[in-house]
């Protein structure tokens, strides 16, 4: 699992702080901090974490290793595992295609190794994020679990094909009728070609046979390569008439999400678009593969989530708020503690860079009187289910992944900083060196740099407001920005005061 | 210290301490009554372990540490100071900016503010009891700021802890961002100084100079003079916003010429001083105080100024009289007590933090007679926190103000 030598020069300043090659590049280390948190039991005093060839290969205190291991002794940090991020449209070209059923689309071919997103990633500690398409969708394309690590994609995978993105969210141009419509839609239009696919070559009509004819010989046996159709839901007659090679590639991600092989993230920007989601996915066989991936708002649909399983990934923002246009007065709800209470399992997402990342979030979550484990777990184990990574991502323990982020205090702390994280055993960053922190942190300004914006820039002053008319929810899961200032939650504008 | 101590000598022992219980609304408010804390930091530099705070007639009657809180009482993790924001942005309808005008000195915000505004609400959950309402900055020099209370009787009269407690005023491109030269663009009623940041200078220094030589002499007497010869005379504080390096030397040289100019007394906050670090000597020189913007997270703010992380910590070194702000904090993560948070985040230390949202703004605007920290004869305005404050594992779960329990952490 070590990173393999890339052989392409990496700028220095990268190559200090974000760097595949340097001391240990062969995914093994020992890590001994003042602070061992496994999030697999108790955490251990001055623990040792064996790495070897990228996965755990001990933790606990006065653990052997062998005589040649490289030692990193980080007596006054707290070592915690890597953070996972359940959900990213972030580090990709644009989020979206423009078709509605996109489904044969991947994110592999356009994830930017070197976005500032993964750099940022990987300072705030996050050591596995799921990118997938955005919301503005019908049906999207397959996502990827990556680690913020490697100039090339394939570097970075940790999962490949990691599931389809879907949107219950209207997308632009769509009401929400449409939407619902397109979505069954896709379904249907799936039944009818299989259908049509079958009844051809039971028919003789179709390509394979018609091209043997027209050759002079006999269809080919090729039957052997099809299999009859699976899953839980609908299903067509005579598929195994068809080798599966042979489906229009456009259809065939989707008939692997009927047999329930792929697994579905499902956006959700308002409570109706819930029972719409989990009714497209039960129509179709995939409830037990689907993620709902919900915006504040959603909330108020935690009674039908718990009642049909499903798990989701909550939006970025975490409280939501709503004004009663009567008295005026605004509510604020933690959407959170909502699901925790009804016992649906959550997983969270960054809120912005990396002073407000997945630490933030879970920060937040025991301020509003979750318990700091269960905080934790929806930054780490949780999402690690989601994606199918239990067994290797989210805790220190034996035989999962070497991802470890050390800490100069309680990771939750405000006061806290990342000082080193190492990813499958290879210490890939290191705060001391990191200029653009430095630069966030003190001002000052890397060598031969120029300042970003030139000052006396009129930039955003703080107009009177105009407040506007209550928006509809226009949904959080669109592409993200890189600059994460400004967070507006969309539907809170409420009717003009004057 | 005294008469804390002696009035926690009047005050019965713990086995004695009944306080009655809190009142709901619409209920006449008791006479007294008391919360419980692990920890009561009076924001003066002292912290007392598992205290009572009394409260009565909207005072604070008392601080008792070692008391156990009974059944059914108000007991929390830590208590601090309701805290003060100098620069929150309050409401106060769409079109109030005198725009005939750059400079109008008289204009009170007070007369334009919303009672009824969301904004005082939202401040009030979240902790902070008293803020400073100022003119919007779209004037060079706005007028007069009033400092209030974010909740009681819904009128500006009834909330109002002092009226005229600063003299506001810009530097930079905001006071200037709606006139454009004549010539490019038909000519209207914006086509007029000043244009550039320079106008804007020029039209404080001309503000100056009339009201110098208008002194005492009757006859050039103009809307405006009494305030700027308060302000000169340092009998009203100068409160400008300055984001960028540029404008706050602008702003300090400004007062260096005064002085020059026989007016030496004029006293100078910063306001949304995001690049005060750069110019700390010159800062410390002219003994101004900084109020600092919400903090954000790439460092890039208005005007071009670059935000550092660590520009509290800096300041609070040098022993630059120091405050934070929220402007218009609406958003989770943006709140008052989220900045001193960040300020932590940045090298600044805990108690320096509570002072920044508590004592630090109420001296520099003449308040603290009444608020910004718990002492026995202060207003009775409290944050509750369940945690230890400015963490964001912890938040504001209470508030009272002036004695009365606003927002119930146990309806928790």
């Amino acid at each position: 699992m070590g990173l393999a030598s890339t052989g392409l020069a990496a700028s220095s300043l990268a190559a200090a702080t974000f760097a595949a090659p340097g001391t240990g590049d062969d995914g093994s280390i020992v890590i001994k901090a003042g602070k061992v948190i496994t999030l697999a039991g108790d955490a251990i005093a001055d623990g040792t974490i064996v790495i070897e060839n990228g996965r755990v290969t001990a933790v606990g205190k006065d653990v052997k290793y062998p005589w040649n291991a490289e030692v990193k002794e980080y007596p006054d940090s707290v070592a915690f595992p890597g953070f996972v991020e359940a959900l990213t449209n972030s580090g990709m070209d644009r989020a979206n295609e423009n078709i509605d059923v996109a489904a044969f689309l991947n994110v592999k071919d356009s994830i930017d190794p070197v976005n500032f997103y993964f750099e940022d990633a990987l300072r705030a500690g996050i050591t596995t994020i799921n990118v997938q398409q955005g919301s503005q969708c019908v049906v999207g394309g397959m996502g990827y679990v990556v680690k913020p690590v490697g100039l090339t994609v394939e570097e970075m995978t940790v999962k490949p094909n990691s599931g389809v993105a879907m949107s219950a969210t209207p997308k632009r141009g769509k009401s929400r009728s449409t939407q619902a419509l397109a979505l069954r839609r896709a379904f249907e239009d799936l039944r009818l070609y299989l259908e049509e696919v079958v009844q051809d070559k039971r028919d003789g009509n179709d390509h394979a046979t018609r091209e043997a004819l027209y050759q002079g010989r006999e269809p080919d046996e090729e039957t052997k390569d099809g299999r009859p159709m699976g899953g839980s839901s609908w299903k067509v007659d005579g598929l195994e008439l068809i080798p599966r090679w042979e489906l229009d590639e456009k259809q065939a991600p989707l008939l692997s999400i009927v047999e329930g092989k792929t697994q579905v993230f499902f956006y959700c920007s308002a409570p109706g678009d819930v029972h719409t989601a989990i009714r497209v996915a039960k129509d179709n066989g995939f409830l037990d593969r689907t993620v709902l991936s919900l915006s504040s708002s959603c909330w108020k649909a935690a009674d039908h989530i718990k009642e049909s399983g499903v798990p989701v990934i909550l939006s970025s923002t975490l409280t939501h708020v709503e004004r009663d246009p009567v008295t005026g007065e605004e509510q604020e709800t933690f959407v959170p503690k909502v699901f925790q209470d009804k016992g649906v399992r959550f997983a969270l997402r960054s809120y912005g860079t990396s002073s407000r990342s997945l630490w933030y979030q879970a920060a937040l979550c025991v301020a509003h009187g979750m318990s700091r484990a269960e905080a934790v777990a929806a930054v780490t184990t949780t999402p690690a289910d989601f994606l199918g990574l239990g067994d290797r991502i989210g805790t220190l323990e034996k035989g999962k992944d070497g991802n470890v982020v050390l800490f100069s205090g309680d990771p939750l702390s405000v006061t806290s900083k990342v000082e080193y994280v190492v990813v499958e055993g290879n210490q890939v960053y290191d705060r001391s060196t990191d200029v653009r922190m430095r630069h966030l942190e003190t001002g000052a300004q890397p060598e031969n740099t120029a300042p970003e914006t030139e000052q006396g820039t009129p930039h955003s002053h703080e107009e009177p407001e105009v407040e506007d008319d209550e928006e509809p929810d226009a949904g959080e899961n669109e592409v993200e920005e890189e600059d994460h200032e400004g967070h507006e939650e969309h539907g809170d504008d409420d009717n003009g005061e004057n | 210290m005294l008469p804390l101590l002696q009035l926690t000598l009047a005050v019965t022992t713990p086995a004695c301490a009944a306080p009655l219980a809190p009142y709901g609304l619409g209920t006449e408010p008791p006479v007294k009554f008391a919360v419980y804390a692990d920890v009561v930091y009076t924001g003066t530099g002292s912290k007392y372990e598992n205290a009572m705070v009394v409260l009565a007639d909207g005072k604070i009657a008392a601080i008792t540490p070692g008391v156990e809180a009974g059944d059914g009482d108000v007991h929390v993790a830590a208590i601090t100071p309701g805290m003060v924001d100098l620069s929150a942005h309050i409401w106060a309808g769409g079109n109030s900016v005198e725009e005939t005008e750059e400079v109008t000195p008289a204009f009170r915000v007070a007369g334009t503010l919303d009672p009824f505004s969301r904004d005082w609400d939202r401040q009030l959950k979240h902790g902070v009891t008293t803020v400073v309402a100022n003119p919007y900055d779209n004037n060079c020099i706005g007028g007069l700021s009033v400092a209030l209370k974010t909740g009681g009787a819904p009128t500006i009269e009834a909330r109002t802890v002092k009226a005229d407690v600063a003299l506001r005023g810009a530097m930079g491109t905001q006071p200037s961002s709606k006139n454009h030269p004549a010539a490019g663009r038909p000519t209207d009623f914006y086509s007029r100084r000043p244009t550039t940041r320079m106008g804007v200078e020029w039209t404080w220094r001309k503000a100056m100079y009339d009201a110098l030589q208008a002194e005492g002499d009757e006859e050039r007497a103009f809307d405006g003079l009494p305030e700027l010869l308060r302000a000169l005379d340092g009998d009203l504080p100068v409160f400008v916003q300055a984001w960028a390096t540029q404008d706050i030397r602008t702003a300090i040289f400004l007062k260096e010429e005064m002085a020059r100019e026989g007016k030496p007394g004029m006293r100078l906050i910063i306001d949304a001083g995001a690049e005060a670090w750069r110019e700390i000597d010159l800062v410390v020189r002219t003994k101004a105080a900084v109020v600092l913007p919400p903090f954000t997270e790439s460092g890039r703010t208005t005007d071009g100024a670059f935000f550092a992380a660590d520009c509290a910590a800096k300041l609070h070194e040098k022993g630059v009289p120091l405050a934070l702000s929220s402007h218009n904090a609406r958003t989770v993560g943006t709140y008052l007590e989220h900045q001193a948070a960040y300020a932590r985040r940045g090298g600044l230390e805990f108690d320096a933090a509570l002072a920044a949202v508590t004592i630090n703004p109420a001296r520099m605007v003449g308040i603290d007679d009444r608020v910004g920290s718990i002492e026995v004869g202060k207003d009775g305005d409290l944050a509750l926190w369940n945690g230890t404050p400015f963490e964001l594992t912890s938040r504001v779960v209470g508030v009272v103000l002036e004695g009365e329990l606003i927002e119930d952490p146990r309806g928790e």
